[in-house]
């Protein structure tokens, strides 16, 4: 299924940081909800600033506009909540189109229906047969950070825990 | 014998009724003297605090328009004429009148750009900026008062709501009126009012957008191309 672009995003204005206060408080609103919408779409986990400008989110050749992907308040939007810089220069994020906690319920509700409340293990380095997001294509392509962040949430809520064995880690869910 | 009707009774009717206009009157001028003594007492605790505060009124304008405020509700006016009681005392006159000056400076010399129409922002900015750090401060409340006196006086000066603020026209409007100048005026006024959008990305000179109307023209399928020239 390809990726509905909104309105804005063939608006030529849209690409130009707005003077007016409140218009520009809906404008980067805008662009967050679109880029993460897009990411999301796409399965995008990690952004590179400077790859991301070529791309078609912030670059839209049909109507010839851009918006600069290093653009502070744009970058300060998006960093509230949603990204996490990877390095101090800021040139890589990752991107939390879900949060963690998020992830942990979907896993943990998945998990229930699987086994019928009896206690499950999982071993997810990559050679494992039981990763979850084997079997669900919700789950596809969760990378291993992020999974590993959704399983620490889960156990700061007491609803799994990591254990550490020498193959590798494995989840136990109550 | 009956009372009532009569010769009599009518005269004493009539007596009756004198007494008590009489009574009315006493009692008005009773009534009188006692108002004006109020009075001598009110315009008496007005000038002293008037002359009191004679200083936080011309510094401060937050303060200003509560002094006027209080003399509105009161029915005294200290800006009626430059040679009144009240100006002369409360020395506020020359306030506003000195600031009608410079605003008339103001728009005189950006008429030529905006042929006589100034958002009543703009024209706070600048007066402010003409009249330097060490003066005192203004509000737009000041000269909002300003203006209306100076309207008075027949200067050609109006102010025309818009928003929630006003524009002033210091030039009537069948005379001069420039209507590029007014359109990038209304531009301008329609970014601050959060009607338009920037797009400083065109060729040439930047665009103003109006998002109901690109909406409207989306669904009929129009390009970006041919709706930009729809714009001004």
């Amino acid at each position: 299924m390809s990726f509905e672009w909104p309105w804005q995003y063939n608006f030529p204005p849209f690409f130009t940081l707005q003077p007016n206060v409140d218009t520009r408080q809906k404008q980067l609103a805008a662009w967050c909800s679109l880029a993460l919408t897009y990411c999301r779409h796409h399965k995008l986990y990690t952004l590179d600033i400077m790859e991301a400008q070529e791309s078609p989110v912030f670059n839209n050749k049909k109507i010839e506009r851009i918006i600069k992907t290093t653009m502070n308040e744009l970058l300060i939007v998006l960093t509230s909540g949603n990204l996490e810089w990877l390095d101090k220069n800021k040139s890589r994020c990752l991107v939390m189109w879900r949060r963690p906690e998020e992830w942990g319920k979907l896993i943990y509700q998945w998990v229930s229906h699987q086994t019928e409340r009896q206690v499950n293990i999982f071993i997810f380095p990559e050679t494992s047969q039981t990763n979850p997001s084997r079997f669900l294509p919700e789950f596809h392509g969760l990378e291993e950070w992020m999974l590993l962040r959704s399983l620490q949430a889960l156990q700061s809520d007491g609803k799994a825990e990591i254990i550490t064995m020498d193959e590798g880690k494995g989840v136990k869910f109550f | 014998m009956r009372r009532g009707v009569g010769a009599g009774a009518i005269a004493k009717k009539k007596l009756a009724e004198a007494k008590y206009k009489e009574r009315g009157n006493v009692l008005a001028e009773d009534q009188i003297a006692q108002m004006s003594k109020q009075l001598e007492t009110f315009k008496s605790n007005l000038e002293e605090f008037a002359s009191k505060h004679k200083q936080e009124i011309r510094k401060n304008p937050q303060f200003r328009v509560q002094f006027q405020e209080m003399c509105a509700t009161i029915g005294v006016d200290p800006l009626a004429s430059g040679k009144g009681f009240w100006s002369e005392m409360l020395g506020v006159g020359d306030f506003y009148y000195e600031l009608g000056v410079q605003i008339i400076e103001v728009c005189l010399a950006l008429k030529h750009r905006n042929g006589g129409l100034i958002t009543l922002d703009e024209l706070h900015h600048r007066v402010l900026k003409g009249r330097g750090k060490y003066a005192q401060d203004v509000s737009q409340d000041d000269l909002v008062r300003a203006i209306k006196k100076l309207k008075v006086m027949g200067n050609g000066f109006g102010m025309i709501p818009v928003g929630g603020s006003y524009l002033v026209q210091s030039v009537p409007a069948e005379l001069n009126m420039d209507h590029t100048v007014v359109l990038q005026l209304a531009e301008d006024h329609l970014l601050k009012e959060g009607l338009a959008w920037l797009d400083s990305q065109s060729a040439g000179e930047a665009q103003y957008w109006l998002p109901a109307l690109f909406s409207e023209l989306s669904s009929r399928d129009i390009t970006p191309e041919e709706a930009s020239q729809m714009t001004p």
